[in-house]
């Protein structure tokens, strides 16, 4: 796209010490996050946990209660919504109604004194690479869900803004649609090189998008890191629980020092550690996710079969080891059946130990 | 479920037929050869029908009557007093009341207190608004119904309005704000086209409102255009000839005119309000 005046497609975005509070309520708890240029950063977090808030701080839309928010370099605490030369995805769309296709997507322009031809010219470019081309003429109530969404975006890319503000917007979309959506969000942000923020409680849609990740629970920033380092070492057991799919396995229990060795002790087993050390012995919640726990024909830890899920590239399967229930991830099918009787071991460079007082992981 | 269906039938051809039957009384008796308007028992169904009264004057004891085609230049005031307290009612004062009670400044008691203001008879306030509207030198003028006729027609409006603007989802108007809209802009060229349905009940109650009055008429004016501001709801009472003595037939030819207007708009305006209100911008 050729690049009208645009100060800040380079730009930076700093949150400092950020606290939004409703009332009493804290929604946003002293946040600091680098969103750095040209990256795909996601915001991470159930619902309710304050992504939307972030979000709209960072747009203008709310006040700030304590902190500060940077944007290319140049505080924008009190900078109204229109000065800060940012472009968002609303979650709903928020089309505007009365206008066709067109004008939704050229009425920035227009407000930014663009001339005719020029407006004509990028709005038919953007909707070219959205394959939107041929609903201009069309108004939003007449297009369905994708085809709305894709308005949406256009509209924010029409210009090119300093950052890019998406709030859940796959969140409408079927599933096959979403999937599509991601791959070309992703290639259309790696074209236009706009910073993007991303808001989704969806852990698979992080992953697929993000450069960074940033996982927020209840106004907290939990982890920022990137997909990779994310899923590998969450460092609290929020994160840990929330990122992959199916869930970690979670089993509480206590590190013993066993001679020289350690030992993982829990209710109904117990798993000699060769190479992991620790300061001291604590009460943890060791965590492994289902592709780290292998079947193995004997000197493992004695398992039933609950279930069995075969979904073709792998098979998943549900076990009990006395009073917990575990996930594993098969790779591959596997001819097994409830009620089975199988034994398996955990790979113990993927164990995680999580302290239970403090939720954090205890691997260095 | 099925009784309660039919009990709101009957009730509503009841209310139907009060509502209605005025209408066609005076429709009929328009219509009306003068026999057959002078009968007891009534001529309810008319067997000949005639224009004539409504440019032959009405001759009752003797006494000579206008016609209803001479409501004209009454009917003249009446249509810009009405238009123009309509308009500006929604237009200056209604809808941009309506946007800044709805958006900036949520006090309830703002809105009560209009509210309260539309509950007061019109009436009520006929003196001080006799010795204002002398004051301002603007007694038989349009300017002194207008400004009258908008103390109750902006409220009307505002608070008509308070309930479509609020009815916008606000991501529509942050939109915009984030497209670069002045709050201004994001007023007129994005909420205000929104609520096209509320205007159009807002203009449409306005001017039946208006297009009716008629205390602040009688007391206000006193000679029809080109010389005052007398609206049509006087020129009927012109009908009475002398004490007691009525010309019905123009009476009632004049009444159709001026009911006209009121009925073409309300039927319009019952399109509005019966259609939805919303127009799927948003995705819930
Ligand atoms: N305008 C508001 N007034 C009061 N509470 C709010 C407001 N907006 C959000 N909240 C609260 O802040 C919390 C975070 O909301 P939100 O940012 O929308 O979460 P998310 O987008 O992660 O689902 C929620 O508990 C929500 O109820
Ligand atoms: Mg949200």
């Amino acid at each position: 796209m050729d690049n009208g005046g645009s100060e800040g497609i380079m730009s930076e975005v700093i949150v400092e010490n950020v606290t939004k509070k409703f009332g009493n309520f804290v929604a946003l708890d002293n946040v600091n996050l680098t969103i750095k240029p040209k990256e795909f950063f996601v915001l991470l977090g159930p619902s309710g946990s304050g992504k939307t808030t972030l979000l709209r701080l960072i747009a203008g839309l709310e006040d700030i209660t304590e902190g500060s928010i940077y944007i290319g370099g140049k505080k924008v605490n009190d900078v109204p919504p229109k000065d800060r030369n940012v472009a968002m995805v609303f979650q709903n769309y928020a089309l505007y109604p009365h206008f066709n296709v067109f004008d939704n997507i050229a009425l920035t322009l227009k407000v930014r004194g663009y001339s005719k031809d020029a407006i004509k010219s990028r709005v038919s470019e953007i909707a070219k690479i959205l394959h939107i081309e041929d609903i201009l003429n069309k108004k939003p109530r007449e297009l369905s869900g994708g085809q709305q969404q894709r308005v949406a975006l256009a509209r924010a890319l029409v210009r090119e803004p300093s950052v890019f503000l998406l709030d859940e917007p796959l969140s409408n979309l079927d599933a096959k649609l979403r999937v599509e959506a991601r791959s070309f969000l992703r290639s259309l942000q790696k074209e236009v090189g706009v910073t993007t923020v991303f808001v989704t409680h969806d852990q698979s849609e992080a992953m697929a998008l993000a450069t960074t990740i940033a996982v927020l629970d209840k106004g907290i920033i939990k982890q920022v890191g990137d997909p990779y380092e994310l899923y590998t070492k969450p460092k609290d057991i929020f994160t840990a629980g929330f990122i992959g799919s199916p869930a970690m396995n979670m089993i509480p229990g206590k590190l013993v020092k066993d001679g020289s060795s350690w030992r993982f002790v829990s209710e109904d087993f117990s798993v000699q550690l060769i190479n992991t050390e620790f300061e001291n012995e604590y009460d943890v919640i060791l965590g492994i996710r289902p592709e780290h726990i292998t079947l193995v024909k004997d000197d493992g830890i004695n398992a039933k079969i609950n279930n069995v899920e075969p979904m073709g590239a792998v098979t998943y399967l549900d076990i009990q080891v006395g009073s917990v229930e575990l996930t594993v991830q098969y790779t591959g099918l596997i001819k097994l059946e409830a009620g089975m009787e199988i034994k398996v071991k955990f790979v113990e460079e993927k164990m995680l130990f999580y302290d239970r007082k403090t939720e954090k992981l205890l691997n260095v | 479920m099925k009784k309660l269906d039919a009990f709101l039938l009957i009730l509503l051809i009841i209310f139907s037929f009060f509502a209605l039957f005025p209408i066609y009384w005076t429709v009929i008796t328009a219509l009306k050869v003068n026999s057959e308007i002078f009968t007891i028992p009534p001529v309810f169904f008319p067997t000949k029908i005639t224009f004539s009264n409504f440019y032959t004057p009405g001759t009752t004891f003797g006494e000579v009557s206008q016609t209803a085609f001479g409501s004209f230049p009454w009917l003249i005031n009446s249509t810009i007093i009405a238009l123009a307290s309509s308009l500006i009612g929604t237009f200056v004062i209604g809808a941009p009341a309506a946007y800044a009670l709805t958006r900036y400044l949520k006090n309830v008691w703002f809105a009560r207190l209009i509210l309260f203001m539309m509950m007061i008879p019109e009436a009520a306030f006929i003196i001080p608004f006799y010795v204002i509207i002398t004051k301002l030198n603007m007694i038989n003028t349009w300017w002194g119904l207008i400004l009258v006729y908008i103390s109750f027609t902006a409220p009307l409006s505002t608070w008509l309005l308070m309930g479509f603007f609020s009815d916008i989802p606000k991501s529509v108007e942050e939109a915009a704000s984030i497209d670069g809209l002045s709050a201004f802009s994001t007023f007129y060229k994005i909420a205000l086209p929104m609520v096209i349905p509320g205007i159009m009940v807002s203009i449409i109650l306005n001017f039946i409102n208006a297009w009716n009055e008629f205390i602040y008429a009688l007391v206000l004016t006193y000679t029809p255009f080109p010389t005052g501001a007398q609206t049509v709801p006087l020129y009927l009472t012109d009908f009475i000839v002398i004490e007691k003595s009525f010309a019905w037939g123009g009476l009632a030819a004049a009444g159709v005119i001026v009911m006209l207007p009121s009925i073409i708009l309300g039927i319009y305006a019952q399109k509005y309000l019966v259609k939805g209100w919303t127009m799927g911008a948003v995705k819930e």
